[in-house]
């Protein structure tokens, strides 16, 4: 049974880390900031199972598992991103970012 | 046409579904076509995991984080009806500071493809084992070379998420001091 070469695989990961890492650092929206967090994980999920399946000696299921806590991790983060969030919103009527920066008032 | 040319015409198309929903998520206005355009992306890398055999990671892909991480998501957004937020800008001079890490990753990754030794590349295993519920089980909890390991990390990331739910809760409530407040027309959150 062929496989897909671990080239594209990895060429896939970077192109949505790199469009993660791009919505995080350019949008002002809290929520698209949350959604490219959760796209660098997706792309770092592909890396690891990608990286499982190559040649070599010994068996790689670490690399199956990890994603498990990444995804765990993710859900997390999640979940208190946007109870922090909608702290925010409900004190300052705005979703931008700069909003954060005001939080000890 | 044997089975490695279906999956690669598969790959193809579920790696060019993957990379334009990730690109919408990065250029769409409003959040709830941006959440649309990640759970894209996150079903169409399920897909890509099916095909490298990972089967248990393609249903948790779609399970937790095309059904639950995101359904909380979308769940917020409409909550909020962040349509009325019109004073926040799509992108703004600020933005501009955050082409520079984006661009210069991207290039340092495509100098590492495109100058890339054929030879070096390395190959996949097509009998590496199939990542199904039994061999993760085996490696999470089985007793072998890393006893104990994985398990106790199992754990401690159950303490992590029951943190996280009680953190939530306390950060979502309006006022910590009033066990019971009132319902208002808004509804008690």
């Amino acid at each position: 049974m062929e496989t897909i070469p671990l080239i594209q695989l990895q060429i896939l990961s970077a192109i949505l880390f790199v469009a993660g890492l791009a919505t995080v650092l350019m949008r002002r929206n809290l929520f698209f900031v949350l959604m490219g967090v959760e796209l660098m994980l997706n792309a770092a999920n592909l890396s690891f199972l990608a990286w499982s399946r190559v040649q070599s000696g010994v068996s790689t299921m670490e690399g199956q598992v990890a994603p498990l806590f990444s995804i765990a991790i993710a859900a997390a983060e999640a979940c208190v991103g946007l109870a922090m969030l909608l702290a925010v919103f409900r004190s300052r009527e705005s979703l931008d970012t700069d909003a954060y920066s005001r939080m000890k008032e | 046409m044997g089975f490695a040319m279906i999956a690669q015409v598969y790959f193809w198309i579920f790696a060019a579904i993957a990379a334009l929903c990730a690109l919408g998520v990065f250029a769409s206005r409003h959040p709830i076509n941006g959440a649309m355009c990640l759970i894209g992306t996150m079903v169409a890398l399920s897909g890509v995991f099916s095909l490298i055999a990972s089967p248990f990671m393609a249903t948790l892909q779609v399970l937790v984080y095309a059904g639950a991480v995101m359904m909380l998501l979308v769940f917020v957004i409409m909550v909020l009806n962040s349509a009325k937020d019109h004073s926040t800008p799509l992108f703004d001079g600020a933005g501009l500071f955050g082409i520079l890490p984006a661009v210069a990753l991207g290039a340092l990754l495509v100098r590492v493809f495109v100058g890339l030794d054929k030879k070096s590349v390395v190959a996949m295993n097509p009998e590496a084992p199939r990542g199904d519920v039994e061999a993760i089980s085996k490696t999470l909890f089985g007793a072998g070379q890393h006893v104990g390991g994985w398990a106790l990390l199992f754990l401690g990331v159950g303490l992590v998420l029951l943190t996280a739910i009680v953190g939530a809760v306390l950060l979502a409530k309006r006022h910590l001091d009033s066990p019971s407040e009132p319902a208002t027309i808004e509804g008690g959150h």
